[in-house]
């Protein structure tokens, strides 16, 4: 089966910067597809140009098999996009706004009018469609968002963070509307997220992308496995390369790695002498453990540190999950 | 037909807007009516204070009536009347602007008048001449012309009487009583003043004779309001642009099969029809609401398809001067700042608030903007009565305009 969405080398660039960085993967016909990063990773950017919304610098994609640079009509008619925005007009009733957008992917008269009803249905707000948007939860805003993408039955569906600022009740109801469009209507979908439960509970497959670049994709099992049996950090007063290398040589233990310090910010003028005092005191370091069984791994690494009399200063042990993952691939967390 | 949709939803949005709704349909109205009196105030103030206005009258009588017109000029005050006699020179100190206007009083006056034929006094006036000066030499020769003629016809009737009476019977004299005589001078005087035997004509270098219509500082208000509320659409251009781009509606609407051709034409529209609406609205106004508040109704023209012809250019000039702040402007602020300074600057030098008579000193500064030529073409359509062929320049300057400000802001436009 051919994919539905086959995307190489796209690259976007601003002036010398550059968003996105030739990023690559294809999403096939009836998966449900994540992208996974934090704010600012380059996941809008990428689905702004798979629809269409802005130009690519360099690199294509080719969307139910028509090419993104040279069919782009074909390609507007088969995606379907939720952007992050709420992009409904607050003062026209939930109907109204959908009949406008139906309007704009060609429905007339009949047709129009089931399909609003239909879309209504999926994001049960039949009720209340007649009510102007303005006067709705932010999750019934979320719904119609929802609602609004899919007036044109598309094929391939792009959901842009689509639970930002809903309450649970209707984040748990627009999952359940993806996974009932993926299951019930074989619609092919493709999630943005930075809230990796989300990404975790929806996903057959998994790109992690950060700073424009896809650094890993697969399945998300198979991502959890490159954390073998879980992470350890553990905070040190000291270390050398030699206690580093002993502490990888433990048993139950796969590799220990130094974790770069996060980059401070510049003092502002002012606070030049405040830094320079906080330098002078030493703030120790904390080394990363992947572990093959985090609980052996443990009491291993706290018998080496006793043995070495190296003060441990904190111990945080990481689940093994798509947000340890990250860590362990880019040194930092989701949210940061 | 997806940019009629789009246009259909934004007039959706408009006219829920009770605030919009004020701003563009009541408020021009409330101006015009506090501008008609603050207006008139103006005039009549300039009219009392200034110095006499000179008036060039090229006298081609040379007899008794064309005297008694001249001293009947400076005797009513608000002229200074300078006499030539040689029409070529008049015409062509007319032509380079040495003079402003001239009345020119043809050569068969006296005998005209005196065998009853209509006589015809002739104000020519260079086209940047000062409009309200025109005017009020007009309404200072028409007064005279007016007194002159009703005297002439009365007193020829009482000759007419007097002649038949002559050499009549006792009898037959006795029926040309006072009460006869009073009724016969009070007929002369009705038509006489119907049918006046000086009729003055307002005329502008190389244009064919028109008509003189009324004139009342309303008649400055209306075009006025409708100028700069017409403008003012412009920044609801860019407005609801930015709107749609805050909400992020504008990528849904980038990402669906539509081109931006059309998206950028659905844009347009509604603030089209919007002014065209506003225009009828004004305009209605000046010519019937007006005379329903008791004011004096101002006149729309003799050729209402160049009036709609103008209408229609300064509505799609303003559209696109909304692209181009939409395409300058990044933030709500700037489409405030710039929309403000822009239209209502603009409406300020291009003589929408204050009338561009009065604006005479600021030499071409006015002639820089749309609004100039919009008011222009307006007065010289309403308030002078003239034709679509007189104001063809105005009109494609408007054009010209609404080109450059499209194609700029297209250029500018940020889709992204």
């Amino acid at each position: 089966m051919p994919a539905m969405l086959e995307v190489d080398g796209l690259v976007k660039k601003y002036g010398d910067f550059e968003a996105v960085k030739g990023i690559s993967f294809s999403v096939e016909e009836g998966e449900v597809f994540g992208l996974l990063g934090p704010n600012g990773a380059g996941k809008t950017q990428t689905i702004s140009m798979l629809t269409g919304v802005i130009q690519p610098t360099s690199g294509t994609a080719r969307v139910g098999g028509h090419d993104l640079r040279t069919q782009m009509d074909e390609v507007k008619k088969i995606n379907g996009l939720v952007p992050q925005d709420l992009a409904l007009y607050p003062t026209l009733s939930a109907r109204a706004n959908l009949n406008f957008f139906g309007r704009i992917y060609g429905l007339r008269g009949k047709d129009l009018k089931e399909r609003v009803e239909d879309v209504l249905r999926i994001v049960a707000l039949t009720d209340r469609a007649d009510q102007a948007v303005e006067k709705y939860s932010g999750g019934m805003k979320r719904r119609v968002n929802i609602a609004a993408g899919l007036l044109h039955h598309p094929r391939l569906f792009f959901l842009d963070e689509p639970t930002v600022g809903v309450d649970p009740q209707s984040r748990n109801h627009i999952f359940e509307s993806v996974l009932r469009l993926n299951r019930e209507r074989g619609m092919t979908i493709l999630y943005t997220s930075h809230y990796m439960e989300e990404v975790e509970l929806l996903c057959n497959r998994v790109a992690i992308i950060d700073q424009g670049k896809i650094i890993a994709l697969d399945t998300i099992k198979n991502l959890v496995a490159l954390l073998g049996g879980g992470v350890i950090q553990v905070g040190l007063q000291r270390v050398d390369d030699a206690i580093l290398a002993q502490l990888a040589a433990l048993p139950a233990v796969k590799e220990a790695t130094l974790v770069p310090p996060p980059v401070a910010p510049p003092p502002a003028e002012g606070e030049a002498v405040a830094a320079k005092e906080i330098e002078a005191v030493p703030s120790g370091v904390v080394v990363k453990i992947v572990a093959k069984n985090s609980q052996q791994a443990i009491v291993n690494v706290i018998g080496f540190l006793h043995e070495q009399d190296i003060m441990l200063t904190s111990l945080e042990i990481l689940q093994p999950n798509l947000e340890s993952v990250f860590l362990h691939l880019t040194g930092k967390k989701l949210r940061e | 037909m997806k940019a009629l949709s789009i246009a259909f939803k934004d007039l959706q949005i408009l006219f829920k807007d009770r605030g919009d709704m004020f701003l563009l349909f009541l408020l021009p109205l409330f101006f015009i009516v506090v501008f008609s009196g603050a207006l008139t105030a103006i005039g009549q103030s300039e009219e009392s204070a200034k110095a006499l206005i000179p008036l060039p009258v090229v006298d081609l009588d040379g007899g008794d009536a064309a005297r008694t017109l001249i001293d009947g000029l400076n005797a009513a005050g608000g002229v200074r009347v300078e006499h030539y006699t040689n029409q070529a020179e008049a015409t062509t100190l007319l032509k380079d602007r040495k003079i402003d206007r001239a009345l020119i009083v043809p050569s068969a006056m006296g005998s005209d008048l005196a065998a009853g034929r209509t006589v015809t006094l002739r104000l020519v006036s260079h086209p940047d001449a000062n409009a309200g000066q025109t005017e009020a030499v007009r309404l200072v020769v028409d007064g005279v012309a007016r007194d002159m003629a009703l005297e002439g016809q009365i007193l020829a009737a009482l000759r007419q009487m007097g002649e038949m009476q002559a050499g009549e019977s006792a009898e037959y004299q006795q029926a040309f009583g006072v009460e006869k005589t009073q009724a016969q001078a009070r007929s002369q005087f009705d038509q006489a003043q119907a049918r006046p035997l000086i009729e003055v004509k307002q005329t502008v270098p190389t244009q064919p004779e028109q008509p003189v219509k009324l004139s009342s500082m309303a008649e400055v208000a209306v075009p006025g309001m409708l100028v700069l509320f017409a403008f003012l659409t412009a920044q609801s251009t860019a407005r609801s642009i930015y709107d749609e781009k805050k909400i992020g509606s504008f990528r849904r609407l980038l990402a669906a099969p539509l081109s931006k051709a059309a998206l950028l034409a659905g844009k347009m529209l509604p603030n089209f029809i919007t002014a065209l609406i506003q225009a009828v609205v004004i305009l209605a106004f000046g010519a019937i609401g007006l005379q329903l508040l008791g004011l004096k109704p101002v006149s729309l023209g003799s050729d209402p398809l160049a009036l709609v012809l103008a209408v229609v250019l300064i509505a799609l000039c303003s559209v696109s001067l909304g692209i181009l702040i939409a395409a300058l402007a990044r933030t709500e602020g700037q489409i405030g700042g710039i929309g403000t300074l822009v239209t209502w600057g603009m409406g300020l030098i291009g003589g929408s608030i204050i009338p561009v008579f009065v604006l005479d000193q600021f030499g071409v500064l006015p002639k820089i903007v749309p609004h100039y030529w919009a008011n222009r073409a307006l007065d010289n359509l309403m308030i002078r009565g003239l034709g679509l062929a007189d104001v063809g320049a105005e009109l494609v300057i408007l054009l010209g305009f609404t080109a450059l400000f499209f194609v700029v802001g297209l250029w500018k436009f940020d889709f992204d």
